[in-house]
């Protein structure tokens, strides 16, 4: 890392009003999407943010590049201060911050032609000659696998893959400085998915890129990833290097989402099991939310809610019994699950593939 | 074995286009070819219709040529007045198309630009619908009627009658429509690249709309014809001498029972024109329908 620091977040928080009655609705509550999000994100570096379907790592993603407004916090990439600016402001802004979408079925443009989905940005922000528009068009097809005859189809004409080779392509075509990837393969196919991670880590090196990675996959997670910030209900509960994270998880919501790996063996115990379902976030339990479902909970958790507190090996963990649980075991061989061992061994192998592929 | 290979060894069998999947549906050569028929023949009234249709002076109330006691002189008969009935049917033709299209065009503009900005700005939505709403309950006579005591009868009046009652359906199915592509991650991706407003209303969210509207600004067209006619079978629209095949039809309601060809033909006429523009919007809607794609 070279220390620099891209991103700044503090406190964001996106409340989303929850409205009732038909004539004159009024405010009948709020979901507390994100509550309080504080992280940073040095130049060159991946944070993956982990967690359940609906713990608010989307909005997230979409609170830092502003495309929805956040309740309160502040945002600072690169020194400025995004919820600050100005529309016109912001559209120039966004060159040098971009999106990877979860579903490329959906992202794409139906009606524009690879050509066209591709140029627009280029036109928009880097203001090239019909030429070089042209020939900066087949350079990201070439550098996301593509060829340059692709341009001139259209995305239903492309497989999954394909498609979110596009989007990469896209994101990449104003040769930004941050991406945030949301889920960019949880819609693939495995087989297809070891193959766009790889790439995404092929350009991070190639253009210096700094990633938010938004996951739900561990072992994606572990392979793409420098940090590792796990949320729940709208909270960061851990965050730090994701080989502290992932080998000696602090928070029992950490430990839970290890456990819930699925393992091919049968009758090994699972260590740490959160029970029940999500609790609303319309109504978040008092003091730690994660109280409910924490087989460590105490009168403690129920009342105070944890602020997080520093480790020795920098990482931070919102918990008030994290001393006080028993140590993560060291799972055989070097403390991964096998299942999550295989899946990066997949991963590795792809990547030394990587060579033959274009 | 590269990447790009493994993904592209299935290829995805290419769309037919929309052009040849109506061309292959019967209803659409039938019903199609019909309305080019009757547009072309109207828009050709000038040129082709035998005599003058104001003209009064042949006999009046001849049955057409095909019936007891016609004469190949007058193909459709003549009316209570003496007037050519064919030559009438021609303008008349072009008179109700125009009326409709024109109540359409403006009408439908009006609610598709209504439906987009409901659509796009949330702010604007629970305004927008509202006053549409108020549209909805008027109905479309009532405004001929009020129109028509304003500015007084005539062809103008029921046009602006027509694209007012015109507006809120279509504001309606188009803000429907536009809710759905506005929840398109798509949607989402050009405001990330930093696109402005009103490009991504219209080469965004208009572009992925203007398909399901047409579809039904097409099947609209059919009641707006009939709605016209209506009106000018109440006597708000055209004005007694010009010719326009619902005023043409209350004419004839007189003389229904010794010469029912007065009022059946131009009746007839206005039958024809919706059947076929309502066969052609639903053939239309089957065939932008994504799920036909790959038939």
């Amino acid at each position: 890392m070279t220390g620099k620091q891209l991103l700044a977040v503090d406190t964001l928080t996106k409340h989303f009003p929850v409205r009732r009655g038909l004539i004159f609705p009024r405010e009948i509550g709020s979901v507390r999407a994100v509550d309080g999000i504080s992280l940073t994100l040095q130049k060159g570096e991946t944070l993956a943010v982990v967690g359940e379907s609906g713990c608010g790592k989307s909005t997230l993603g979409r609170l830092l590049l502003r495309l929805i407004e956040p309740t309160s916090g502040s945002v600072r990439f690169d020194g400025i201060d995004v919820l600050s600016l100005d529309r016109e402001t912001l559209r120039k802004l966004r060159r040098r911050m971009q999106m990877i979408f979860q579903d490329p079925f959906a992202s794409l443009h139906p009606r524009l032609s690879v050509r066209r989905i591709l140029s627009e940005p280029i036109e928009l922000h880097l203001g090239l000659s019909p030429k070089d528009t042209e020939r900066r068009v087949n350079e990201l097809l070439s550098v996301v696998g593509l060829a340059p005859y692709h341009a001139d189809r259209y995305p239903h004409e492309f497989s999954g893959g394909q498609r979110q080779r596009i989007g990469i392509a896209r994101a990449l075509s104003t040769r930004p400085e941050l991406i945030v990837c949301d889920e960019p393969v949880s819609a693939l196919d495995v087989s297809i998915q070891a193959h766009v991670i790889n790439l995404l880590v092929d350009l991070r090196q190639q253009f210096g890129l700094s990633y938010i990675f938004i996951a739900h996959d561990l072992a994606v997670v572990r392979h793409i990833a420098d940090r590792i910030a796990v949320m729940y209900l709208g909270e960061i509960v851990e965050i730090g290097d994701k080989y502290a994270v992932t080998a000696s998880p602090r928070h029992p919501y950490t430990r839970a989402l290890l456990s819930a790996v699925p393992r091919a063996e049968a009758g090994r115990e699972r260590r740490t099991i959160a029970q029940g379902d999500v609790p609303s976030p319309l109504n978040p339990p008092s003091g730690c939310r994660f109280h409910p479902r924490c087989p460590y909970a105490e009168a403690r958790c129920r009342a105070e809610t944890p602020q997080a507190r520093t480790l020795e090996d920098g990482r931070q963990v919102a918990c008030h019994r994290q001393d006080e649980i028993p140590p993560w075991p060291a799972a055989g061989g070097a403390g991964i699950d096998p299942v999550v061992r295989r899946r990066l061994q997949v991963l590795a192998t792809a990547a030394k593939a990587k060579p033959a592929a274009a | 074995m590269t990447s790009t290979d493994i993904e592209s060894s299935t290829p995805l069998p290419r769309p037919v286009g929309l052009l040849r999947r109506l061309a292959s549906d019967s209803t659409v050569l039938i019903a199609g070819g019909i309305l080019v028929t009757i547009v072309a023949a109207s828009l050709l009234a000038p040129f082709i219709a035998p005599y003058d249709p104001y003209e009064t002076g042949y006999a009046p109330f001849i049955p057409p040529a095909f019936m007891e006691g016609g004469t190949s002189e007058f193909l459709l008969g003549t009316d209570q007045q003496g007037r050519d009935l064919l030559s009438r049917l021609l303008y008349g033709t072009q008179a109700t198309l125009l009326t409709g299209l024109l109540g359409v065009f403006f009408g439908g503009g009006a609610g598709v630009v209504l439906g987009i900005l409901a659509a796009y700005f949330k702010k604007f939505d629970p305004p927008i619908m509202r006053f549409v709403d108020v549209l909805l309950s008027f109905p479309a006579i009532l405004f001929g009627l009020a129109i028509a005591a304003v500015i007084g009868p005539g062809i103008v009046p029921i046009i602006i009658a027509l694209s007012i009652a015109t507006v809120p359906d279509v504001a309606r199915v188009t803000r429907s429509t536009a809710v759905v592509v506005m929840s398109q991650e798509y949607m989402e991706a050009g405001r990330a690249i930093g696109l402005s407003d009103r490009h991504l209303i219209i080469r965004y969210l208009g572009l992925n709309c203007i398909g399901s509207v047409f579809v039904f600004l097409t099947l609209r067209f059919g009641q707006v014809i009939l709605i016209g006619a209506a009106l000018s079978f109440l006597g708000l629209g055209a004005r007694p001498p010009m010719a326009e095949l619902g005023m043409m039809a209350a004419q004839g309601r007189d003389a229904l029972f010794f010469a029912p060809h007065i009022s059946t033909i131009p009746s007839l006429a206005i039958f024809m024109i919706v059947l076929c523009a309502n066969m052609l919007g639903d053939a239309l809607r089957d065939a932008l329908d994504p799920r036909m794609r790959n038939m």
